[in-house]
This record gives structure tokens, sequence and C-alpha cells, in this order.
């Protein structure tokens, strides 16, 4: 038994120091140089590194709560686009409106909870939900549905077919009081400026602009025009 | 007679300098706060991957300016919320005393906490006036802009206006707020009082991605003040202008003219925002420290002082020719009516 071990180690020795000739393995302790042989070892681990972090290019992680990007519908478990909590009346009222990102043509859901601020009681009566154009020369309101109570929770779905700022209403009648919230939904990615922002932008570059144009004889301008102002004034 | 003239310390003269730093500050906080709370809403949504290149470029930025001093921006950066009209800095919550005003006559209750809120900004304006509207308030920072563009129009012939009204109208605006607080229950100077309409914009522009109609209303404050009267809002119509006004009516720090170095120039008076008259020693309750009529004026004849009331006329500038007139003709030895003939 002894004498097979010895005469196989006897050949694996060999092959290996065959293989080691050639330079197929990397046989340290038959090397003389051990200590070159570590550092070229390090070098070759630490290029391999490199070209792993950076020239292979890496998965984005899409992940969202651990759910995958593909998953990111209505009811997926995501953060919701708006999360509006507000007491109105005898109720606090929470709504969320899922998914994270709403977009155009893409199914997306309200979540709305109300409690009542004596009881705890959730609320316990139809909800309607009604839609409209969040800009100031639309008056069009659209039926989104009305809702009954499911599991807490008023469930009201949703399919936009542009882009756009819009205010949710939801309404609902207790204890014979007639209750109403607006929160603010926008659907698809937001326009870079709008109008007004031009106006702003160009009004705020306008001042300032002015200002450090005039800004060495500014104090001199302003008492000459007042002064003069005042003299045409007192003459007239 | 004592010729000696006491010159005011030599910083007073730079302070206008400070102030606008202060403004341009303020301006700057109320676009960076907003900014702050969406980065901080990225943060707790853990959204990094799903947002757009623009929303990633304000997380990046927001990231690099925070993280030398923060550490979990996610709970440290409610630090620092709200605006002018109400906010956080660190533990301390400020409000605006207008604020609490409408609350209280609004609700028709008295809520401590935030009435306490505004207990330091009322002992500021005790102390120092109307020191808010010329050092703090983000609308005086874009109506002095305005009146800049007002010079500039004026040079290129055209017609600015420069009408006055009564003063007190201001105070009419602000009882008219009180009792349509009273009458509605809500803060209606919310809606009017353009720091916070600047405030509320600045937010919705950046944080819920427009501008709404606030901004309407404040362009046109613009235009009022380009084409009716300059600084015409805040000399006439701004109800916390009203109120600091009041609040500020006995106030300590004060600025007087050094009658001994004035030489009458009236530069002060001319580029008072708030149209008061520095030169006659017409200060009142609307001056606003703002320190324009000392860092104008030629002779360093403008200085501070603590005292509860104005002083009263002192007459002509002694380095003015109105006085060495009077002198000629009285004699060397009388002395001279400075009353100013008023």
């Amino acid at each position: 038994m002894k004498n097979s071990l010895t005469k196989n180690s006897l050949i694996k020795n060999s092959l290996m120091k065959q293989f080691y000739e050639k330079g197929l393995v990397k046989y340290a302790h038959l090397s003389k140089g051990k200590k070159e042989n570590s550092k070229l070892a390090k070098l070759i681990y630490l290029l391999g590194f490199s070209f792993i972090v950076f020239f292979i290019p890496v998965a984005d992680a899409h992940h969202v709560l651990g759910r995958p990007a593909y998953s990111l519908n209505e009811d997926s478990n995501t953060p919701p686009s708006m999360n509006i909590e507000t007491q109105i009346g005898d109720y606090f009222v929470t709504a969320m409106v899922f998914p994270a990102f709403p977009k155009p043509k893409e199914a997306g859901r309200i979540n709305l909870y109300a409690t009542h601020t004596g009881t705890n009681q959730p609320l316990n009566a139809d909800v309607r939900f009604t839609v409209r154009d969040d800009s100031w020369f639309s008056a069009n309101i659209e039926q989104l549905g009305a809702q009954v109570l499911d599991d807490n929770v008023y469930r009201q779905g949703f399919m936009f077919f542009n882009r756009g700022d819009y205010i949710i209403t939801a309404s609902f009648v207790a204890d014979g009081e007639h209750y109403s919230i607006d929160f603010p939904l926008r659907v698809g990615d937001p326009l870079p400026i709008g109008l007004l922002g031009i106006i702003v932008t160009f009004v705020l570059v306008l001042l300032a602009g002015v200002t450090i144009v005039q800004r060495k004889k500014l104090l001199r301008s302003k008492s000459r025009d007042e002064i003069t102002t005042r003299s045409g004034s007192v003459s007239s | 007679m004592n010729n000696t003239v006491h010159k005011p310390f030599f910083a007073w003269k730079h302070l206008n300098k400070l102030r606008w730093l202060s403004l341009a500050t303020v301006f700057a906080m109320l676009i960076l706060i907003p900014f702050l709370h969406v980065y901080q809403t990225f943060i707790a949504a853990h959204t990094y991957d799903l947002l757009s290149y623009s929303e990633k470029q304000i997380y990046d930025t927001m990231s690099a300016i925070t993280s030398p001093f923060v550490s979990d921006p996610e709970e440290q950066l409610d630090a620092l919320k709200g605006n002018t009209w109400s906010g956080t800095v660190g533990s301390l919550k400020l409000s605006d005393p207008l604020a609490v005003i409408g609350q209280i006559v609004g609700s028709r209750a008295f809520y401590w906490p935030f009435i306490l809120t505004a207990l330091i900004p009322v002992l500021f304006t005790v102390l120092l006036g109307r020191f808010f509207c010329g050092w703090i308030c983000p609308a005086t920072f874009l109506y002095e802009l305005n009146s800049n563009l007002a010079i500039l129009l004026r040079k290129s012939g055209l017609r600015i206006g420069n009408k006055r009204f009564d003063r007190r109208l201001k105070y009419l605006v602000l009882a008219i707020g009180l009792v349509v607080a009273v009458a509605t229950g809500s803060v209606v100077f919310a809606a009017i009082y353009p720091p916070a309409v600047i405030g509320r914009e600045i937010y919705y522009a950046i944080a819920l991605g427009g501008f709404g109609s606030g901004v309407v209303y404040f362009l046109l404050t613009l235009l009022f003040d380009l084409l009716v009267s300059r600084r015409g809002f805040c000399r006439y119509l701004c109800p916390g202008g009203a109120l600091y006004s009041l609040l500020g009516r006995f106030r300590l720090l004060r600025i007087k003219r050094i009658v001994e170095g004035c030489n009458d120039c009236a530069k002060c008076t001319a580029v008072c925002e708030f149209g008061l008259d520095p030169l006659h020693d017409q200060f009142g309750q609307e001056c606003n420290n703002c320190t324009a009529c000392i860092s104008v004026c030629p002779t360093d004849a403008m200085t501070f002082y603590i005292n509860p009331q104005d002083i009263a006329r002192q007459g002509p500038g002694h380095l003015g020719r109105k006085y060495k007139q009077q002198k000629h003709e009285q004699g060397p030895d009388t002395s001279v009516d400075l009353t100013d003939g008023k």
C-alpha cells in the first residue's frame, strides 16, 4: 500500500513538474524564486479584478424592495408616487397612488384609507373618485369610479392616455357631512419647463443682469434719479 | 462751540453690502431647501435606480452638498425645513409674526407651541424695527432688483411711476386681512404676503414640478412697483410691513444724522427705498435699518444710536451752504436756528 502511494505520488509529482516546466501550472514550492511568484500572482489577481470592475459591464440592479424593474406595475410592492396624509373633518385620510411612476397607457391604482379620528374605525361609505387637469383653464371633470370598502381600503384603478398633471378628487358623505379631498397626480415625466417657468427665469435673469451691469453706479444713479424726479414734481 | 465731528464706526458704511449678502443667502436657501427635501424623499423611497437623468443629477448634487455635514440625510435633513413664513433651523422653530397673528385670529384660539415660534422674530423687531423687511425678506431682494431695473428704464427715457400714497394704507390692509381671517377661518395673509408667496412658489416649482398662480400675483406686484409706485407694495400695501412697523415703533436701534458732518447733499433721502427723509431726520417707524443712507453718505454723517425715539429735527447740516449762510447772517457769536424752518 505504501509503495503504491509512493509510486502514485511520484507519478503525480513528475506530471506536475512537466506541467510546471511548460508554464501551465504555478508550482510555487518547486520554484526557487518564491517571492517573485507571489508578486506575480498578486499582479495577476489585481489585473483580473481591475478588468472585472472596470471593463465588464455590471448589470444595474433595477430593484425596488427586492423586486425587479419589470414588475413595477400598480400591484407591485413599490413606494407610492404620492402619499397624502391629512385630517379632514372627523376623518384622517391617507391616499396613495401606485405605481411609483405612473405612465401614460399603463394601469395605476389609488389606495385611500379613511379613519374616524374619534373612534379609530375605518370609514364605511361609497367613495367617488373624479379627475381633472391641473391647469388654469380646464374645467373638464371626469369620473374615475365609485368604490366600496374592501379590506379597510378603497381601491380605484385608472389608466391615463396622456402625460400631464392631474388633480384627483375623492369625495364621500359621512354622518351627513360631505367630505372632499384633492391630491395631485403626475403621469409621465414632468415637462422640463413651462410657460410660467420661462417668464420667471427671464425676469430673474433680467433683474440680476441689470443690477450687475449697473452695480458701480447704482447708488449714484438712484440718487440722481430721485432728485430729478422730485425737482420735476416741484416745478410742475 | 465744539467743532469736533464724531465719525461713525467705519464698518457701518459697509453694512449695506452685508445686507445684500444676507438677502441673497436667504433667497438661495429658499431654493436649496426644496431641493434638499426632494433629495430626502428620494433617499427615503430608495428610488435612485428609477430616477430620471435630471433627478439623478439633483440627487448627486445634493448628496455632494450635504455629505460633509450629515451622515444620515433621511433623518438629519429634517433640521432644515420650511421658509420665511414658518420654518425650522436645527431645533429652533421660527415663524413670521404675521403667520401667528393670522392663525390666532383665524382659529380664534391660542395654540402656544406655534405662538412661541414667533417670539424671537418679535423680540428682534422690538429691538431692531422692520429689520426683516430690509435684511431677510426674499421679496425685498427681488423688489430692490426691480428698483434697479426702473433706474435703467428711466435712463432709457421710459416713464416709470413714482406715485406716493398714504402710508397708512397698509394698516388698513392688515386690518381687512384680520377681519377676513376671523370671518373665513383661514389665514388669508398667506395668499397676498409676498415672502409667503415666494417661499411657496419656489417649493412648488422645485418639489412639485411647476409654479402656481401665486407667481403671477407676485409678478403683478413687481409691475405695480415698476409702473405705479417705487417700492409701492412694501410702502403702502404689505400687511407684514404694517405689523413690523407697529412692533418696531419704539425700536431701540435707530439711524441718526450727525448734523455737524452733514452737507445737505440729500443723497440719503434719494436712496431710501421706503421714501423716508433722513436729511430732515424723518425716519419714524417705517425705517428698516437697511443702511443704504449710511453707505451713500459722502461725509459719513449717518450712524447708529440706541434710543426708543427718533431725535428731533436738527436743522441744516453744518457743512452745508444753508447753515453757513444762516450763521453768517446771524453773526458768529449767536446761536443758529437749527429747526430748518420746519
